[in-house]
């Protein structure tokens, strides 16, 4: 790991050239104030000053809606083949702290060493090289601070990692893929900075942080029978509307669907984001549903994040990155949602 | 590229067999001859079943790997995709993925005696096991079936029950249906399967039970076992909720830390009452 600088001016030169060799994926404005993910065309798309992307960087590495295999079907005739995999390299670029901490958490869901792997999810993974963008103003929403091992400039599993400076970006390279990165293009790139200008301009922007909230021992609270069967969780979800948006902008919500197109003789399968938010997400044949009001569907929500991916994974399912506190309707806020239950227990 | 997990592979229906009111059972036998010969599947996990451009279901596996020629999926028609499958004759193609989900801990059960507590198309699931057991008979000691079904046409695979089961040594027979109709003939037992279990009042010492069936019967069996003096360790049960992917990710079947699709659905009344289950329910 080694620590470096590149000018702001030579930053879009750096990407316009990696352009050439690989596929670029950054922040674009799509539409007005609508910022998201995208491949880039030229450096020039790339938006550089942005809070974050409206939806995370999950929609890279797990897609929207994924094409899994395709089939040719009559009643006693069946061929179903694997689609032509994902070739060329990718970088991802601008990821905020919170969405690359997300990526870990991914990582734990969808390549993890059985044999069960998400051979799509891996492969992206396999062929992306991370950059990573610290946040210089951390927004209204944000509070990746209160939680374990990040901050509005940690580098997670970044490959390369830039914070902004005046007039330049500290570069932290962490990884193989980072070093590769860095010394293919060494020219953009200068020694300037040390591992205490990071940590001094880490306590800068940490300063500016707007919300922070107490999690210590949230997920002992969340254990407790009292605080799952409490009648905190039906008022909670009064206000519910189903809308689902909390789950699809969620860095770390991973659920799917399964389902078919075919037209004639011939189809795909494919796969789309789905949502604990929805009646129907758990509803089985026969009408049973073991979630069948708001009630349960909010609590699993939010217990989901802050017990059950902990006690599963080892790590909170919450980066902080504040995307369901702007984006929810009725204003259904996790961090009041700590807080109110620590006053449960 | 590693392996697509989510992909199933082509099979053919071998037999078809009427099994009992609305559930027919397939024979099916995958296309390629190596994955059949490796597919060695553990008494009590299921594979995804689809029907290209229909869906796909987890279905229990009712054979064992000791007739490792085929599979064995006993199938009620009960939505969109079963309704389909009932229609498929031997000679048809379906598609197959597997073997998935946690198995009966067959390993421990080995020197005890075993009590099955079915009803319905419970049965089926359970069955993997029972002919696993039969097939290593010398391995495991009394077996005692208690199995109920809403009526004598309801009862599956009457010839085991009927034939096989009862000629093997060391096993115990008990039938009992809700109800029957007047053309039913039926001059045994009438009554609930958990009533049964308590008359037949199996002794917990070296025992080991299996219970698969309706939720209700499987509320008053598991009550009933633990008045018996059962250990929580002793009482082994299945879970089952929609699913979609059975490989633990895609995120429906999730109580508390686990999946049922991967690591159940088979579960002992230790795991169970580990999970954040609301009382009512």
């Amino acid at each position: 790991m080694s620590t470096k600088a590149i000018d702001k001016n030579k930053l879009s030169e750096l990407l316009n050239s990696l352009l050439f060799k690989q596929t670029l994926i950054a922040p674009v404005e799509a539409e007005e104030d609508i910022l998201l993910f995208k491949n880039v065309e030229s450096a020039d798309q790339v938006v550089l000053d942005y809070q974050n992307t409206i939806t995370p960087v999950k929609d890279w590495f797990f897609s929207q809606t994924e094409e899994l295999f395709e089939f040719k079907n009559k009643i006693t005739e069946l061929e179903i083949n694997d689609l032509p995999a994902t070739d060329g390299e990718y970088i991802l670029f601008g990821a905020r702290p919170c969405d690359l901490k997300s990526v870990e958490l991914l990582d734990l869901v969808f390549d993890e060493d059985g044999e069960f792997s998400d051979s799509f999810y891996k492969e992206k993974r396999d062929r992306t090289t991370i950059i990573g963008l610290s946040c210089s103003e951390p927004g209204a929403y944000c509070f990746c601070n209160s939680l374990d091992g990040l901050s509005p400039t940690a580098t997670c599993n970044a490959d390369i990692m830039l914070t902004e400076m005046d007039g330049d970006y500290l570069v932290e390279v962490l990884t193989d893929k980072g070093e590769k990165l860095v010394s293919d293009n060494s020219s953009y790139f200068s020694d300037k900075y040390s591992e205490e200008d990071k940590e001094t301009r880490t306590e800068e922007i940490v300063s500016n942080m707007k919300l922070t909230v107490d999690v210590d021992d949230i997920e002992a609270i969340m254990q407790k029978e009292d605080v799952y069967l409490s009648d905190y969780w039906q008022e909670l979800s009064l206000k519910c509307l189903g809308c689902a948006v909390c789950t699809y902008i969620c860095p770390t919500c991973h659920c799917y669907d399964i389902r078919d197109y075919s037209r004639g003789n011939a189809g795909i399968r494919y796969r789309c984001w789905d949502s604990c938010m929805f009646n129907d997400f758990t509803e089985a044949a026969g009408d049973h549903n073991p979630r069948p009001t708001r009630r349960e569907r909010v609590r699993q929500r939010f217990m989901h994040k802050l017990r059950f991916f902990d006690e599963r994974y080892g790590d909170t399912g919450c980066v902080g990155c504040g995307r369901c506190l702007e984006k929810c309707p009725v204003n259904l806020d996790i961090t009041r949602v700590i807080s109110d239950v620590k006053e449960l227990a | 590229m590693s392996k697509n997990p989510l992909r199933p592979y082509p099979a053919t229906i071998t037999e078809v067999r009427d099994e009992s009111v609305g559930i027919k059972t397939f024979k099916v036998v995958l296309d390629d001859e190596e994955m059949m010969k490796d597919f060695n599947q553990e008494p009590g996990q299921c594979a995804q079943l689809s029907i290209m451009g229909v869906g796909e279901a987890m279905i229990s596996i009712t054979s064992p790997r000791t007739r490792s020629e085929y599979l064995e999926f006993s199938i009620a028609a009960v939505g969109k995709l079963t309704d389909v499958i009932h229609e498929l004759e031997e000679g048809d193609k379906i598609a197959l993925r597997g073997p998935l989900g946690s198995s009966f801990p067959y390993q421990k059960m080995q020197g005890k005696d075993l009590v099955f507590i079915a009803g319905g198309i419970g049965l089926a699931p359970l069955r993997s096991l029972i002919n696993f057991v039969f097939d290593n008979r010398e391995d495991y000691g009394h077996v005692d079936i208690i199995y109920g079904a809403r009526s004598p046409k309801h009862l599956c695979f009457k010839e085991e029950l009927f034939e096989t089961w009862p000629s093997i040594d060391d096993v115990d027979l008990y039938l009992t249906v809700d109800g029957t109709d007047e053309d039913d003939n039926w001059d045994g037992r009438t009554g609930y399967v958990p009533d049964y279990l308590k008359d037949v009042d199996p002794d917990p010492e070296g025992r080991i039970t299996v219970t698969c069936g309706p939720p209700i019967m499987i509320k008053f069996v598991l009550e009933a076992l633990q008045d018996m003096g059962f250990e929580d360790e002793q009482i082994i049960t299945t879970l089952e909720l929609n699913m979609k992917c059975g490989i633990g990710k895609c995120g429906r079947c999730n109580i508390g830390n686990k999946y049922i699709c991967l690591d159940g659905p088979v579960f002992d009344l230790t795991e169970i009452k580990e999970l954040p289950i609301d009382k009512e329910l």
